[in-house]
């Protein structure tokens, strides 16, 4: 179905937008709740490499829309790493590897808005090296916790619209 | 499998050439890109900022009938006192005008006042931000100072149809020229934000004080305000208080120090913007391509 991806991205945004207010209530502590390189695993097991490109673009710029980040940092970081996932979906067949792979993206797409940011600011980065730690590791925890509710979610979306199931092997 | 190898090339080539055409491509389409996912977003904002006020009536509903008579009293009383506070400033408004067409001064900038609900907060090190449920429907332009009543919170730095962005006193990209309280030369120093590296409030840092600026007796915060110039903050808004002293810079010539916020800038749940009846320069220039 041609159109999967996008109600799969209708489908995850209620997550995003409970990221923004976890985010919402972190905010005196100056750290973002971010998932959305976990919503990005699912869909690349199932989804072809083209809607799985679409969904990571939408992901990303959904992100990026109401943040000072440079345009398109992270949705074509999210469009890469999709084209990786839905390449190497072996990596992704069990439960583990999905863990693993989703504490990874979404730390790797954390990184890049940081420092994509860090570009676009106007202040100098000074002894950020701790707090771009505990970023880093929420972004891991967040990920790998929020895996498996956002997957469930997102798989029983794709299997009321018919998408094949990913394969046991690869 | 090779299939699946020339496909994943394929994409990456594909991807590439789409990074070049999206760095060529004319800061408009990047704009217009922003903005629709800017306004896919804005009916979730809403909803979720009238929950919120759904939630407060209900919990404001369940308070007894004589909490919320004693409550009504009490702000019939306040009330009353401002309305006399009121008159007494309009008589000094009258007067000051007369003045300043006797003197041929400067008339400082009018702004009409548009009160908004706050949608959702959002701070990294890189930014510290509020959404607001007003935007260009309601008269809402870049630039304007917000505030909550004489504090400045932040000033609007992108307008959407019926969201704005609001960059918070502390935030890395605010900046702005203030007086310090107890200075009777009315010495100039500098307000900005900076990268926010604690789990503590965030804070921002004032520049240049003049390095005989001693801080007000008796261990009192020391109070800072806006100047008024540039036109886009009205004078006299409290900024903030300065935090633990001030210190000699590098170079030593002047001071620096840092500035905590007058409220807690991220429970705030209303605020007020206060839109110029005439643009300002400043604002003409912020309406510029690169401005975000």
């Amino acid at each position: 179905m041609g159109w999967a991806w996008l109600i799969l991205l209708l489908a995850t945004y209620p997550w995003l937008l409970g990221a923004d207010l976890a985010s919402d209530t972190l905010a005196s502590s100056s750290l973002v709740f971010f998932i959305s390189g976990s919503c990005l695993i699912a869909p690349c097991r199932r989804l072809k490499r083209w809607q799985a490109v679409l969904f990571a673009a939408c992901l990303g710029f959904l992100f990026e829309a109401r943040r000072p980040i440079p345009d398109g940092t992270l949705a074509l970081s999210l469009v890469a790493i999709a084209i990786f996932l839905s390449s190497n979906r072996q990596l992704m067949r069990n439960t583990p590897g999905m863990l693993r792979a989703a504490a990874i993206v979404n730390v790797v797409a954390c990184l890049v808005w940081f420092v994509a940011s860090s570009y676009a600011s106007p202040a100098a980065a000074t002894d950020l090296a701790w707090h771009l730690f505990l970023q880093l590791l929420l972004a891991g925890i967040v990920g790998t916790m929020g895996l498996l509710p956002i997957a469930l979610t997102q798989n029983a979306v794709l299997d009321r619209l018919t998408v094949p199931p990913a394969p046991d092997t690869p | 499998m090779d299939q699946n190898r020339q496909g994943a090339r394929a994409s990456y080539v594909a991807l590439s050439v789409f990074v070049a055409l999206w760095v060529l491509a004319p800061s408009a389409v990047r704009r217009f890109n922003r903005e629709a996912f800017v306004e896919f977003q804005a009916p979730a904002l809403h909803l979720l900022g009238k929950s919120r006020d759904l939630a407060t009536f209900w919990e404001k509903k369940s308070r007894s009938v004589e909490e919320m008579a004693a409550a009504g009293r009490d702000l019939a009383r306040v009330n009353a006192a401002l309305e006399i506070q009121i008159n007494k400033f309009e008589d000094i408004r009258r007067e000051n005008v007369r003045l300043r067409e006797i003197t041929h001064y400067n008339v400082p900038a009018e702004y009409m006042s548009v009160v908004a609900r706050v949608a959702t907060r959002d701070s990294s090190s890189w930014w510290q931000r509020i959404v607001i449920r007003k935007g260009r429907k309601d008269g809402i332009r870049p630039g304007a100072p917000v505030v909550f009543g004489n504090t400045v919170v932040g000033r609007v730095t992108a307008v959407h149809l019926t969201t704005s962005e609001v960059d918070l006193v502390t935030s890395p990209g605010f900046r702005c020229t203030a007086y310090l309280e107890g200075d009777e030369q009315n010495n100039i120093v500098l307000v900005n934000g900076v990268a926010s590296n604690s789990l503590g409030t965030a804070k921002a840092r004032v520049s240049v004080i003049p390095r005989d600026y001693s801080l007000l007796a008796g261990g009192q915060p020391t109070r800072v305000f806006t100047t008024g110039m540039g036109g886009v903050f009205p004078s006299r808004l409290i900024l903030g208080y300065l935090d633990g002293g001030t210190y000699a810079t590098q170079v030593g010539n002047f001071k620096e120090s840092l500035l905590v916020p007058s409220r807690d800038l991220y429970n705030l749940q209303e605020v007020s913007v206060l839109v110029p009846l005439h643009q300002n320069p400043g604002e003409a220039l912020m309406q510029g391509e690169d401005f975000q």
